[in-house]
């Protein structure tokens, strides 16, 4: 018996014959799509995965319950983005991982799509692999804007030709001007969950401004310019104005429904549900979106970056099997069959390899989009700053209070919070 | 006459209006097990073409199975512990006069009234540091800091009641009173123990925020994977119902059955 | 020699093998974490962050005291309380006398009432949630037809709030309704004959006759709503999560907000302390007058 293991040892070069490593991950498409593949994986290497999905708005709290300074359950953890600063000094820096025996280290500057890796960095170090390319992308209705009728009729409204918003004064023009053909021009994230948060910081980086710098080493200093910040939500309230019924208290699957139901013409998306849209079953206007970055504000063009990076925890006491599993999640040859199952790659090779740009129209969507991609604010405290800035914004955009009372209540609200943890 | 005959009809008529209001919610909660999400999704929610599209869904989950599994195990287990503790110390109340009986008695009748939220948050960490998180053990535990004081409590009257003349008897035959207890009390304070088992039981079964906090992925229970339902993105609300409709079954059950003791077992010996 | 230890417990003092188990366990899982969670929360201490973990003193409970949410929070939980539970008394009340008389199927009736009672309290947020949802919410659905124009019921937190209440009255007016029955069942039909004889109107029956010999039960039902009115969670926390805003984030869900998002361990603490005190005050109270009443 020993005997025919350790033949089989070496006749598969399994190098961690007996190691298991324990993943922890957020739970959607993407991972399902990875964990359908971890048997090939267990076969090549010998480590055995045990992968954990749960939902991402649990991710932290497990973590917090699972992972210190002294001990993990966990031998890699995924962190979202906007969570690294809280938890980033838990996990070994980036440039410390080992070198993978089977697939090699990912390069993160070379490999990855530009701005992806941003999202992992933290204190002076990348904290961990970026495992995908999440940012919104921007959805937009091709039919309509080929629509011959429309074009003619929109010419003659507004002066110029009907096309993909290149800014959000189009995007209202469009909408406005759809409105009398019974199509909803936006569709906006107003649930009481973090993607609010996320439009807000999309709508004040258009126009220029943001919530907080970080001054110094432990200093936090709120810098949202009232007038403009009073200027992205009363657009961001104009363009509610053409959202479908229900749009005060629109979640994920609102907007999936109405998006797929042919009512809308605009909206964000992020990678992992455009899948969805791409779903001849679900959708109705599979194959007649258009996908790029988000129309720009009076100063730039932003996309919300939230990518996941997977971290190895510092008393994780399998760090090379973790590791060889995080660089065999991104690698090429692993990617190409994720992709085929659903994955969203950070690879920029894979991304842009001419075989899926076909298949999967909104992979250029998503390299174009993380050109302009922006992070949420990055700082310990960040569930606290989110709640402030969500809760403050949705008051001004349904209309409880007015923009000008919102955004005073988010510059005080934050301020409040640096007060309380003596930043 | 026909007066009377006009206003018994209305009462009827407006009993039975009540009665539909009241089971309006728990119909849906029925209906919906039998039909598919996207049914639920799009269109009239009074649309009804059964299917079993999704308990067939929820049989297929092995989260499903193990939330029920876990849900059982936590609930006989806990109400095992808190019965046998609990019944002697109910017994010992009733029946023996002791220095600090009544603040015994009080602190156990007080110690229900302790929000879970405050308790939830000491026993989380108490559990983190000797690693029983996500364990059963923790949540049996966990349910017996409300299951024990209240099956004290509903078993008080029960001891209460029996008359001296059994024990006397009894002392007279050479009993101790460890025997007594055994021997004697329990089994004539059977229905009590009965309607406690079943009243603690359902009060594990429905628990919910222990569950939460303490569980992860291995222990949770089955109101939290009801919970897991609502999703990362769509709600498969099909799914949800027709757990929700099996989590429902055993309470039901247990309601019609024991219809007479519902005051006792609601009230858990606070009497007015 | 143990065991002959353990006999002599058993003889001589029976009441330590009767009441020690009990007593030892309740120290365990609700004494001793009522004392860990008094003394976490005079320091500050983050979950994550272990090198922010400090004595403080009372600064947790100071704090407390200038926090608006907290305020707010605390606000709510008694709005929710002084809403809900006088409007099931009356409801449990009138349904008590309506039905208490024969006719065909009231037993059935009177049975199936108390179904509600025994929802899991998640499958009711939860269900109370879909009912509610704007584009495909059975309510939502209705009060279309009734001309109520469509909306978002648990995104405003006027009508947030108030769903919450109303899910909770659906779901325990019968509790009361249950208690008050088996209280009328037991009034003498003599007494109501009497004031019949009288000539008394009804309110008259109700105000000088029913209600005082109801007082006892009224306080026990009360009472036992109280105490799991002071505890509610879940419900909320599956329906609303709190929002929106803050507009249903009650003191119990703003506490496991502060432990279980913020991390704010310590300062969790603090106010579970606090919800603690408030929550026995009222119950020590409401239990001293009751069983007083008894002994009367």
């Amino acid at each position: 018996m020993i005997l025919v293991l350790l033949v089989s040892t070496f006749l598969f070069s399994q190098p961690y014959k007996g190691s298991t490593i324990k993943v922890l991950v957020w739970d959607d498409a993407l991972t399902v799509a990875v964990e359908s593949m971890i048997k090939q994986f267990e076969n090549e290497t010998g480590i055995k995965v045990v992968f954990e999905r749960i939902p991402s708005g649990s991710i932290l709290e497990k973590l917090a319950l699972s992972v210190s300074g002294s001990k993990a359950d966990y031998d890699l953890v995924s962190v979202d983005e906007p969570f690294v600063p809280q938890v980033g000094n838990l996990f070994m820096p980036y440039s410390a991982w080992p070198e993978g025996k089977i697939y090699s280290k990912i390069d993160l500057e070379r490999d990855l799509i530009p701005g992806v890796a941003e999202g992992s960095f933290w204190n002076g170090e990348y904290r961990g692999l970026p495992i995908n390319g999440n940012v919104y992308v921007w959805l937009t209705r091709k039919d309509i804007v080929n629509n011959e009728q429309y074009k003619k009729e929109f010419m003659q409204k507004y002066g110029y030709e009907l096309d993909i918003p290149q800014t959000f004064d189009q995007l209202l023009d469009i909408s406005e001007y759809l409105s009398t053909k019974g199509i909803y021009g936006f569709a906006p994230f107003t649930k009481n969950a973090e993607g609010a948060t996320c439009e807000a910081i999309f709508m004040f980086e258009s126009y220029g401004t943001n919530v907080l710098v970080q001054v110094g080493e432990h200093d936090f200093e709120v810098v949202l310019d009232k007038e403009k910040a009073v200027e992205a939500l009363k657009m961001y309230k104009e363009l509610c104005k053409f959202a479908p019924p229900g749009w005060e208290d629109m979640g994920h699957s609102e907007r999936i429904a109405a998006f797929n139901q042919g009512k809308v013409f605009s909206m964000f998306q992020w990678p992992a549900i455009v899948p969805d849209h791409e779903n001849k079953d679900q959708s109705v206007v599979a194959g007649k979106i258009y996908y790029g970055a988000p129309p720009a504000g009076p100063a730039k063009r932003a996309a919300i970056r939230g990518t996941w990076m997977l971290g190895i925890p510092n008393a994780s006491k399998n760090k090379e099997a973790a590791a060889e599993f995080a660089y065999w999640w991104s690698s090429y040859e692993a990617g190409k069959e994720l992709v085929k199952v659903g994955m969203t790659p950070a690879r920029t090779d894979l991304l842009l390899d001419p075989k899926y740009v076909e298949q999967k129209p909104y992979f250029v969507g998503i390299f174009n989009s993380m050109r302009y991609s922006v992070s949420r604010p990055r700082i310990e405290k960040y569930a606290e700053v989110s709640d402030v800035i969500k809760v403050n914004w949705l008051a001004g955009v349904t209309g409880r209070v007015t923009p000008e009372v919102a955004i005073d209540n988010i510059i005080k609200g934050v301020n409040e919070v640096l007060e309380k943890y003596g930043y | 006459m026909k007066r009377k005959k006009i206003k018994k009809a209305i009462i009827i008529i407006v009993s039975i209006l009540i009665l539909i209001v009241e089971l309006f919610p728990i119909l849906i909660i029925v209906l919906n097990g039998f039909k598919r999400d996207i049914d639920i999704w799009s269109g009239n929610p009074f649309s009804f073409k059964p299917t079993l599209q999704s308990y067939k869904k929820i049989f297929q989950r092995s989260d499903v199975w193990l939330g029920l599994k876990n849900s059982i195990l936590v609930g006989l287990i806990s109400t095992i512990i808190s019965l046998i503790v609990g019944a002697m110390a109910s017994y010992a109340i009733a029946r023996f006069d002791f220095k600090y009986r009544e603040t015994v008695a009080y602190s156990f009748l007080v110690s229900r009234m302790i929000p879970q939220i405050s308790l939830a948050i000491p026993l989380f960490m108490m559990f983190r540091f000797i690693n029983l998180i996500d364990t059963l053990p923790a949540l049996i535990f966990a349910h017996m800091s409300f299951n024990i004081p209240y099956v004290v409590w509903v078993l008080l009257p029960f001891f209460s009641d029996v008359p001296k003349e059994y024990e006397e008897a009894a002392l007279v035959d050479g009993c101790d009173k460890k025997k007594i207890f055994w021997k004697i009390f329990l089994p004539l304070v059977a229905p009590g123990v009965v309607v406690a088992g079943v009243f603690t039981f359902m009060m594990s079964w429905n628990e919910f925020l222990y569950a939460l906090v303490l569980t992860s992925s291995q222990a949770k229970t089955a109101p939290v994977v009801i919970n897991g339902f609502m999703g990362q993105y769509a709600p498969l609300w099909g799914q949800l119902a027709a757990a929700g409709t099996i989590m429902l079954i055993p309470n039901f059950v247990i309601t019609l059955l024991f219809q007479r003791y519902l005051i006792e077992g609601m009230s858990g010996g606070i009497k007015g | 020699m143990v065991t002959k230890k353990e006999k002599r417990i058993g003889e001589k003092s029976p009441v330590l093998y009767f009441i020690l188990p009990a007593i030892i366990l309740v120290a365990v899982i609700l004494i001793f974490p009522l004392l860990f969670a008094l003394g976490i929360s005079f320091f500050n201490w983050d979950l994550i962050d272990e090198s922010a973990r400090g004595f403080i003193g009372f600064s947790n409970f100071v704090n407390i005291f200038k926090d608006k949410s907290f305020w707010n929070a605390l606000f709510l939980q008694l709005g929710f309380i002084f809403i809900a539970i006088p409007i099931e008394t009356v409801i449990g009340f009138f349904v008590a006398m309506l039905l208490n008389r024969e006719f065909k199927g009231v037993k059935v009736i009177r049975s199936l009432l108390l179904l509600p009672v025994f929802v899991l309290p998640v499958l009711s947020g939860l269900t109370w949630r879909l009912m509610l949802q704007p584009e495909y919410g059975a309510i939502s659905f209705l009060l279309t037809k009734i001309g109520v124009s469509q909306t978002t019921w648990l995104a405003k937190p006027t009508t947030a709030y108030a769903a919450v209440i109303i899910q909770d009255i659906w779901r325990m007016w019968p509790f009361m309704f249950m208690f008050l029955y088996s209280g009328l069942i037991n009034i003498p039909p003599s007494l109501i004959e009497a004031a019949d004889l009288d000539g008394a109107g009804f309110w008259d029956k109700v105000f000088k006759i029913i209600l005082p010999l109801l007082k006892p039960t009224f306080t026990t039902a009360i009472l036992l709503r109280l105490i799991d009115a002071l505890r509610i969670f879940s419900e909320v926390f599956v329906m609303t999560e709190g929002g929106p805003g803050n507009a249903t984030t009650l003191l119990s869900l703003y506490i496991y907000k502060q432990a279980f998002r913020y991390f704010n361990i310590g300062y969790a603490s603090a106010m579970g302390i606090i919800l603690t005190i408030i929550s026995l005050t009222i119950a020590i109270f409401l239990v001293r007058k009751n069983m007083m009443m008894e002994s009367a």
